[in-house]
């Protein structure tokens, strides 16, 4: 029996910590958000959903909103593509499967702005990885490919969030598939089952619930995407890489010149909560089924 | 007549490695480009500013170490180096502290809104970060800990509050409870009981929580740059991406490639060593 005493002592120190600097500074960007305020220590004005109104006619937004659900749908569907294709093929049985898990992974434990300056390499046009590459293998056109151009620079990016994330998700699916009993696959290896056949009729249904856990993680992740596309602007992050987690730091804190629109940025925090668990709520019903039983 | 059949049916079956072969040459060419790619930039942080740009794939010609010393001390990514060992050393120990009773007292113990207390803890994995940005720079300057490590570690242990709970919490969940009982006949108390018993038994769980956030924090950035202004205050992440935007005026490819590489070294040393116990970790939460 545990006493209330102690109940309460245990859980003090958590939730105080949490309460006070994360779930209320939480909640006050939907109080802020209603507020022209245009710095730490100036008076706020109440403009009423104002802040929301300009967002809807601010074209900026749209294109940080348009970039973000890029993030979410094409970014997810490579992810989630290439990860599935690389869980059947180093679970198929091929020696190394430990060391090719490791391998995927590393992205993931190392630093994003580390990764942001080794792909900014990577693409730069003379000297980067790609084009002398492309070069060195006589592909001397595509080799002058300028990866990082305005009109690229976003694809680029996100190739290698792409290339990052696949990782993640590789090892939670991999797990899945740990769980799931070899008999299942023996008896289809005697029936004479193809490797696709195997996927889809036996790892896809196995693992429909480390899927739905999967998008969830990805779709939050998605929609609060900054580190990797600000590290990968630069000093003066481009219109192109906006997310929206960008947008509001610009309109919060500004880049090199401070910008200081408070109760605007807040409104942009508030559409990114609301988005999340919108298309949280909307994923799990269309993805609920009957719970398989193994 | 079934024997003919299901011969009939049967395919000719190749030699299993070359079955696997574009499993391998598929999972090789993936794996190649990731080392080659770190590789490159390992390589480049030895050549000269001039050689980088044009040698490509070629071994530097002379092998140039001191880039590295200038990154560590013109960079200054030695002090930095100091103030992430401090920051994120203190918060992670705080986060355990902290999380660990919480954890523990929300799997085991029967009170009223336990479950309203646990939901309201998870519902933190969901709320986007950069939402944070401006309350918080709002709070830390009110008691005067903006810019300041204090501030950012505070910062630090609430937001890894929830997902710390949430992996200890089913950690807590999955324990027997005959020894605990056993523990109570034995006359100890509620304190001894966690303390002696639970806490014990828990240790894989709470080693593998303080791991993962030995990671995230380490490479933690966005909050960073956003509560830290002084250069001296800079966290690595920040002092690499202060690193990399003065290369932008500098051209110093190599002295940037060497602040990478000090970057992260040591995390690919410590994953090499702890990859199997991340893995678990990364996984617990996710697939049961």
């Amino acid at each position: 029996m545990i006493r209330k005493r102690l109940i309460v002592l245990f859980l003090a120190p958590a939730s105080l910590l949490y309460g006070g600097l994360f779930l209320l500074p939480t909640l006050s960007t939907f109080y802020f958000s209603l507020f022209n305020w245009s710095g730490f220590g100036q008076d706020m004005t109440f403009v009423g959903l104002n802040n929301y109104v300009r967002l809807f006619n601010d074209t900026v937004f749209w294109l940080s909103l348009r970039n973000t659900l890029a993030i979410l749908f094409v970014g997810g569907f490579f992810v989630f593509g290439l990860a599935f294709l690389y869980t059947v093929l180093i679970t198929s049985g091929i020696w190394g499967k430990k060391f090719f898990r490791l391998v995927f992974f590393l992205p993931n434990v190392v630093s994003v702005v580390a990764l942001a300056g080794m792909w900014a390499y990577i693409y730069n046009p003379r000297s980067g990885l790609i084009n002398t590459t492309l070069s060195t293998i006589g592909l001397d056109s595509m080799a002058k490919t300028l990866w990082t151009s305005p009109n690229n620079i976003f694809w680029a990016m996100l190739a290698a969030l792409v290339w990052v994330f696949t990782g993640f998700f590789l090892i939670l699916l991999m797990a899945g598939v740990d769980k799931i009993p070899t008999d299942t696959y023996e008896a289809a290896d005697l029936e004479g089952a193809s490797l696709w056949q195997k996927f889809w009729f036996i790892t896809v249904p196995m693992l429909w619930d480390v899927m739905t856990i999967s998008f969830v993680i990805w779709m939050i992740n998605a929609i609060k995407m900054f580190e990797f596309p600000y590290a990968f602007g630069f000093l003066q992050v481009p219109q192109q890489l906006y997310t929206l987690g960008i947008y509001l730091y610009i309109m919060g804190f500004g880049q090199r010149d401070p910008i200081y629109q408070l109760g605007y940025a807040t409104a942009i925090g508030v559409v990114m909560l609301v988005l999340t668990f919108v298309l949280i709520v909307v994923m799990r019903r269309l993805l609920r089924r009957e719970q398989l039983e193994f | 007549m079934t024997d003919t059949t299901v011969a009939a049916r049967r395919q000719p079956r190749l030699p299993g490695w070359v079955r696997r072969l574009p499993a391998y040459i598929l999972v090789w060419a993936w794996t190649a480009f990731t080392l080659a790619a770190i590789l490159y930039v390992v390589m480049s942080a030895l050549k000269t500013k001039r050689e980088v740009l044009r040698s490509g794939w070629n071994l530097p010609q002379e092998w140039v170490w001191s880039n590295f010393a200038t990154a560590w001390t013109v960079g200054r990514l030695g002090e930095y180096f100091i103030n992430s060992l401090l920051v994120v050393g203190v918060s992670v120990f705080a986060i355990l502290l902290v999380s660990t009773p919480a954890a523990y007292v929300l799997a085991r113990a029967r009170f009223r809104g336990r479950e309203t207390l646990t939901n309201l803890f998870v519902i933190g994995m969901g709320i986007p970060i950069p939402m944070l940005f401006i309350p918080i720079f709002g709070i830390l300057s009110y008691l005067r800990l903006s810019d300041s490590l204090t501030g950012l570690s505070l910062v630090f242990i609430a937001i890894s509050i929830p997902v710390t709970i949430y992996l200890l919490t089913g950690f807590f969940a999955s324990l027997p409870s005959e020894l605990e009982a056993a523990a109570v006949l034995e006359g100890c108390n509620d304190f001894q009981v966690f303390w002696h018993v639970m806490l014990p038994l828990a240790m894989p769980g709470v080693l593998t929580a303080l791991i993962l956030n030995l990671i995230w924090l380490w490479n933690e950035y966005q909050l960073s740059l956003v509560i830290l202004n002084s250069p001296q205050n800079r966290t690595l992440p920040l002092g690499l991406y202060s690193l990399q935007n003065a290369m932008q005026y500098t051209g110093d490819w190599p002295g940037m490639f060497a602040g990478v590489t000090i970057v992260i070294i040591p995390t690919i040393i410590a994953y090499a060593l702890l990859s199997e116990k991340m893995i678990a970790g990364m996984t617990m939460g996710a697939v049961k």
